[in-house]
């Protein structure tokens, strides 16, 4: 077990580097960008000089990477290029914010998805089946933005049960916070749930066709017993371990709906570093969100390991 | 006797592939389709509701919403066949590659394409588009570049099945040239999932181009497009809600006709695959 957790730690430090670098040369493809967005297209070319001096950008990208690199392992992301604070308590404070944004959506989302995806795939090449499918395929067809903009409508503007947007920390008021929280959940997690309402009907045939079930089945165990007995239990394990992957995708999209309803998280701050061509904040907020990514990965990978330990065997 | 068609297998593509036509041609003969200029000004009719002159209402400087809608289809449909060519030739290659050299370079560029695979694709798109300048061009290399790993997976993952037929062996034994083998034996047995895999990776370019352009990276006013006008009708939404609606609806019909497009190819190309 412990030769298992070690390795897979091991695994995680090649992929963050990589994903660390491509982030950096993303951020970096065009070079001289930075001190003319920060400076204004009016600005001296000695100008233009003295900002890059000033920030290092002048010195070779390898060199640049490997100082931003080993600055933020020490969690210090620099200073932004339009006001001189440091970037890193700002993004500390944004993370709690996003995580608790994209984890609330993830529950939405499965909450749509394991009843639904447990109904398709007991009810396997059925009518309900088929209506359930299409139920997933519209779920994930529907633009979060747009779902979003219809909730604020319906919900904020005409009906005004909830605001249209704005964020309450939850230590100052739950209620509100939660309120706040409820349309922006809404809109990623019903769209999240397109896909995950597949997954989990997939895992559920897989496991309707073992002989573990056919056992049961011959023994006389009631539909309902069986379900809730074996299916779900089984059916789970597969559903969890792919889902991690939605989760990171749920993260990418907090980059919009932040916006749409103002929520002060880590991916409003990534366009914050886009608008203002802030690169120290930009990077700084990207790598945050693909570290969330890549740890949830990892934890997930791990936990599905241990729960189901067949799969140490065959996974290598 | 007559063979019966199992219309269960090509439903789907029979359902949809008219709306997925309609779109095409809309965006196709769209100056001809839409009855205003969709950059016409008319302030006498701004913010008006849907009506017998302009059936989806206007927007907030008078511009026919209908003809915008039809306009925008332009830009969805040209981003994503642009954005799904660079994607499925890339990845093809990329996966065709890494098969058929196999060992040092397959572990190479498939650990490479697993890291960009777990980057959530809306940030790496706003990130590229943020550097390489907002542009409708940059958005189809921006989202073209994000869907190669996904390409380069199946490719891979099919290419290799074929490459352990027993056909195929015999094909190395006899000494055929290893680019006949590639393209004329593996080739055509990925073209199939891969025209799957693009129905489904069209209809994400098309959510992705109008992501983009609803968070101003994408398409610029006053040139509509489907993202940039729901945005704009965000600021109108007590008023004219139709501004938003009228493009949501649009973009929403078209993921969604493509989507089940490309579940139906999946039923009509390997029915084995439905389950």
């Amino acid at each position: 077990m412990l030769r298992l957790v070690l390795g897979r730690l091991a695994s995680f430090v090649p992929t963050l580097f990589v994903a660390s670098l491509v982030l950096f040369l993303a951020v970096n493809v065009v070079p001289g960008s930075a001190a003319r967005s920060a400076l204004g297209i009016h600005a001296t070319p000695q100008a233009l000089k003295r900002f890059e001096h000033q920030h290092g950008l002048d010195r070779p990208l390898a060199v640049q990477y490997v100082e931003w690199a080993g600055r933020a392992l020490q969690g210090d992301f620099g200073t932004s290029f339009q006001n001189a604070v440091a970037v890193g308590p700002d993004v500390r404070k944004r993370i709690p914010v996003t995580l608790q944004l994209a984890g609330m959506a993830f529950l939405v989302a499965i909450a749509i998805a394991i009843p639904l995806g447990l109904l398709a795939g007991f009810r396997h090449q059925s009518g309900t089946d088929g209506v359930v499918t299409t139920l997933a395929t519209l779920f994930g067809s529907t633009p979060n933005f747009w779902l979003a903009t219809l909730l604020i409508y319906l919900f904020s503007l005409r009906l005004g049960w909830l605001p249209t947007g704005g964020y309450t920390p939850y230590s100052e008021d739950p209620i509100a916070n939660l309120r706040g929280m409820l349309l922006p959940c809404i809109a990623l997690g019903v769209v999240s749930s397109g896909l995950l309402i597949r997954i989990m009907r997939t895992a559920v045939i897989e496991v309707m066709f073992s002989n573990f079930i056919e056992t049961a089945r011959s023994k006389g165990v009631s539909n309902v017993r069986l379900v809730t007995a074996h299916v779900v239990r089984n059916a789970l394990i597969p559903f969890f371990t792919v889902s991690a992957v939605e989760f990171g995708f749920l993260v990418g999209s907090v980059v919009i709906i932040e916006d749409v309803f103002r929520i002060p998280g880590i991916g409003s701050l990534v366009l914050v570093g886009i608008i203002n061509r802030d690169y120290p904040v930009l990077l700084a907020a990207a790598m945050s969100v693909t570290v969330i990514v890549l740890i949830v990965n990892l934890l997930v990978d791990l936990a599905a390991q241990i729960i189901d330990p067949r799969q140490v065997h065959t996974g290598s | 006797m007559l063979r019966r068609i199992n219309w269960r297998r090509y439903g789907l593509v029979i359902v949809t592939l008219p709306v997925v036509i309609l779109v095409f041609i809309a965006s196709a003969f769209a100056p001809v389709i839409a009855p205003y200029d969709p950059y016409a000004l008319d302030v006498l009719v701004m913010l008006e509701g849907p009506s017998e002159k302009h059936l989806l209402g206007t927007d907030e400087l008078g511009r026919d919403i209908l003809s915008r809608v039809i306009q925008a289809s332009r830009i969805s449909i040209v981003v994503g066949l642009v954005a799904v060519g660079i994607g499925a030739f890339g990845g093809t290659l990329i996966g065709m590659l890494a098969a058929w050299f196999g060992g040092k370079i397959d572990a190479v560029l498939m650990r490479f394409m697993d890291i960009v695979f777990c980057f959530p694709a809306i940030l790496l798109a706003v990130i590229l588009m943020a550097n390489l300048g907002t542009s409708v061009l940059n958005a189809m290399l921006a989202i073209g570049i994000i869907f190669i790993p996904g390409f380069a997976r199946l490719t891979r993952a099919v290419a290799q099945t074929v490459q352990r037929q027993p056909f195929l062996e015999a094909a190395i034994c006899l000494g055929v040239p290893g680019r006949r083998i590639v393209l004329r034996e593996i080739l055509p047995n990925v073209i199939g999932p891969v025209l799957v895999e693009a129905a489904v990776a069209f209809s994400y370019a098309v959510l992705l181009e109008s992501a983009l352009s609803f968070l101003g990276l994408g398409a610029q006013p006053p040139e509509p497009s489907w993202g940039n006008m729901i945005n704009t009708g965000r600021g109108f939404i007590d008023q004219a809600p139709w501004i938003s609606l009228a493009p949501g609806v649009a973009l929403f019909l078209t993921v969604f006709s493509f989507n089940l497009l490309g579940d139906g190819l999946r039923d009509v190309l390997d029915p084995k695959l439905r389950d």
